[in-house]
């Protein structure tokens, strides 16, 4: 079928648009709601799509790459680094068990030695996707199950780097074989012997070009301040490097990943996923479609015996794997049950691997349609094990939920983003840091930003009035948003944002003057510094000490002056919401020193039984 | 139970463990407030009419703090020199604390042998606290204990969780 590319983005589109929030509303996860639009609207339901799958694979591979860079740019060295015993202890373990256990049954099924080893390393991987999906929409990334989950996956991702190297190796022997036939193939994957070797020069070309290249070439295009330019420069690196990587016949999903992380930790890792990640998410919409409609009926049906079978023993495999992994690691069974059901599909790598291996001859063209048949399945069947744990066992592990929380020792100081790291902001964020407070701070200039880098500070560079970047900011998780911005409105937006989107994240303000303290007031913000306060006060104090009171009363009155004024702000402030400002504020300003006089006499008498109760806000 | 207030003050409440047991005591008791001065006042500005006019409320005021240098906290004592007034204790004056009662609380790092006329300090414990006992006195206020918890930076579990029944205690005195 010959469908333009908008027609076929806006038949994928469509199916996803239709079927998720059908699936929603019957308690399904998108991913599944995605599956299940693609077989639709596939070759084997409407015939929308073209019957050649190879297509749609290949449309959807971007999203598979944008996913690896964005997976890269979260594996900051530091992060791993804290982390990683669980990323080895978990990974390996999940790996080595799973690919042992998958290669017996294989390789008693029939399959050949090689075969089976081949098998065995795509089908013991997880799918990133589908289980990020799944965590970022049940919100668990904090749970020790999500954290479990998301080592394991951390650890696939990297172990992808030496199976993809390895595969080549195999294809040896195999080549003596099938030489004959395969001279084209011969000509792209030579000098055989060198294979190896353009692995390690492409990673060292990669790393050497995020390091000297990427970053300065980010700061060049950020200093003109167009956010779309930066956009197109995020599109531009992701693309560009994994068009490197296909032209020296490499994974472009590898150099995505490295490219990622390259950038992990410069300034603009948070705009570059706040830039890709609309896009990701688009193409793995794609993606999942496609895999529900690359799902070869026909091969089912002419084995559907051997295909289920095979699904089932894999799904079954991986998920005691997983939880003997998770009762190992000490977690209850809930957790140990949400490990083993989430990570127990086949993930997309397999698609890359398998399609890898079959360019390589190592498997043939009957068995790659299989393979990606009981891929697809497991991808099916492994969100609808989550319901079922949801639905029937959680139920009985109800009583264990209160462990949940006992945390396995991951990173557990409260997640603070500061928002503006002028004058204001950067005072805030040194006192955090001399006291050894970690903060996430971002900032939209370039030139501050990575000034500020060079010195040690955790900033990235972006205009955090985008949500995009407040979420890739992790707002999410995040326990305290600190907005020190110059511009009020832009402070007053973002606090509008939050408090609608992420009600839990309690928010520091910074506020110009008097006016700007209402509306944060009447946000519900409680939390509001007013820069023209305190530094007004000081300078009152010394000017009272100037006219000769003694520095201990002028302090003290300072003091006394700052509660009364919060509390008639705040007092204010509701009587602003009803309109009566321009009345009300002067009347303030009588009572305010009316307040202060009477506040010294009533500090000479016996004051303590009136009614006033100001000094109590 | 009386309605009781309790004061602590505790400048380096952060590096006492013998004390973070002890206050573990009010938790949940009816009837008792707890107030942690360090906390409230921090930059040391005490609002002497919101005290004034809480401390009404209490029939009992227990304070509870560390002796530091032969001494009781700066916080407690400025509190006590803000908050109390001179012209209650006149002949005349309406005395807002008349006939409270109050229990001292108070924990020291040194062994109670040192703490006597013959010891290593040349005084008591309680000697140390003269100027809060003459305070209560002076406005009527029935000091009903004082309980000094010697030796508090190395106290074993065992005998804590003596101390810590101890001042469960007191705390029904009548």
């Amino acid at each position: 079928m010959q469908n333009s590319i908008a027609m076929t983005i806006l038949i994928f589109l469509g199916a996803a648009i239709i079927m998720v929030p059908l699936g929603k509303k019957l308690g399904l996860s998108s991913v599944i709601g995605y599956i299940l639009g693609g077989i639709l609207i596939g070759p084997f339901c409407l015939q929308l799509t073209g019957r050649d799958a190879a297509d749609i694979m290949h449309a959807s591979e971007l999203g598979v790459i944008m996913l690896l860079f964005l997976v890269g740019l979260e594996l900051e060295p530091q992060k791993l680094w804290q982390i990683r015993k669980r990323i080895l202890g978990l990974g390996v373990s999940q790996m080595l068990l799973s690919i042992v256990g998958i290669f017996i049954v294989f390789y008693i099924a029939g399959f050949g030695l090689k075969k089976s080893f081949i098998i065995s390393l795509c089908f013991a991987m997880s799918s990133t996707a589908i289980v990020l999906q799944t965590l970022k929409e049940k919100n668990l990334f904090r749970t020790v199950s999500g954290e479990s989950s998301f080592s394991i996956l951390l650890f696939q991702d990297i172990a992808v780097i030496p199976i993809l190297a390895l595969l080549p190796f195999f294809s040896k022997s195999e080549k003596a074989l099938s030489q004959a036939g395969h001279e084209k193939i011969l000509l792209q994957y030579l000098p055989e012997w060198l294979q190896p070797f353009t692995v390690i020069f492409a990673v060292m070309a990669l790393i050497l070009l995020g390091r000297y290249i990427f970053t300065p070439f980010l700061r060049f295009v950020s200093r003109s301040g167009l956010n779309e330019l930066l956009t197109a420069a995020s599109l531009f690196l992701v693309i560009g490097v994994s068009e490197l990587m296909i032209s020296v016949d490499l994974s472009p999903a590898l150099g995505a990943f490295i490219a990622g992380v390259m950038l992990a930790n410069s300034e603009f890792r948070h705009e570059l996923e706040s830039a890709i990640d609309p896009f990701k998410g688009l193409l793995l919409a794609v993606f999942f479609v496609s895999v529900g409609a690359t799902i070869n009926f026909d091969i089912i049906a002419s084995k559907p015996f051997f295909i289920f079978s095979a699904a089932f023993i894999v799904l079954a495999i991986k998920a005691v794997v997983l939880f003997a992994i998770g009762k190992y690691y000490k977690m209850n069974n809930e957790q140990s049950f949400f490990l083993a059901f989430a990570l127990s599909q086949v993930g997309e790598f397999a698609f890359v691997l398998v399609n890898f291996a079959a360019s390589l001859y190592l498997i043939d063209y009957q068995a790659n349609s299989e393979l990606m048949a009981i891929v697809a399945i497991t991808m099916c069947i492994s969100p609808l094990l989550l319901i079922f744990k949801e639905k029937v066992l959680d139920s009985r592990f109800i009583k264990q939920k209160t462990e949940e929380n006992v945390e396995l020792g991951i990173i557990k100081q409260r997640k603070i983003i500061i928002v503006g790291f002028g004058f204001f902001g950067s005072t805030v964020g040194r006192l955090l840091k001399a006291n050894g407070i970690r903060s996430t701070v971002l900032d939209s200039d370039p030139d501050r930003v990575a000034l500020l880098r060079s010195n040690g500070f955790n900033v990235y560079y972006g205009d955090a009035t985008k949500p995009a970047l407040l979420r890739s900011a992790g707002i999410e998780d995040a326990e305290l948003l600190v907005l020190c911005l110059d511009d009020p409105e832009k402070n007053k937006f973002l606090v509008d944002y939050v408090k609608e989107n992420y009600p839990e994240v309690k928010i520091f303000v910074r506020a110009k003057n008097r006016l700007d303290a209402y509306d944060f007031l009447n946000k519900k913000v409680n939390n509001i510094y007013r820069e023209t306060l305190g530094t007004a006060v000081d300078m009152a104090v010394d000017i009272l000490q100037e006219n000769g009171m003694r520095k201990y009363t002028a302090r003290r009155m300072g003091k006394r002056f700052m509660l009364i004024d919060k509390a008639m702000t705040r007092r204010l402030a509701k009587e602003k919401d009803k309109d009566m400002i321009t009345f009300t504020l002067r009347e303030s300003l009588e009572r305010e020193a009316e307040l202060l006089t009477l506040d010294s006499i009533s500090f000479e008498e016996n004051h303590w039984s009136g009614e006033g109760d100001d000094e109590d806000k | 139970m009386k309605k009781t207030l309790v004061l602590f003050a505790h400048p380096y409440f952060e590096h006492s463990t013998t004390n973070v047991k002890l206050l573990e005591c009010y938790d949940g008791m009816d009837n008792v407030t707890f107030r942690d001065l360090y906390e409230d006042y921090p930059d040391f500005h005490i609002q002497p009419f919101r005290e004034r006019k809480r401390i009404v409320e209490y029939e009992r005021i227990i304070f509870h703090f560390p002796i530091i240098w032969f001494g009781m906290p700066p916080l407690l004592k400025l509190w006590i020199d803000e908050v109390f007034d001179m012209r209650w204790i006149s002949e005349n004056g309406l005395n807002i604390l008349s006939g409270k009662d109050a229990i001292i609380v108070a924990s020291v790092g040194g062994r109670e042998n040192n703490y006597s006329l013959e010891g290593k300090y040349k005084a008591e414990a309680e000697d140390l606290l003269i100027g809060l006992k003459v305070s209560l006195d002076v406005n009527n206020i029935d000091l009903k204990k004082i309980q000094i918890i010697y030796n508090a930076d190395n106290l074993t579990d065992a005998e804590l969780t003596l101390h810590c029944e101890d001042l469960t205690e007191i705390l029904t005195i009548e």
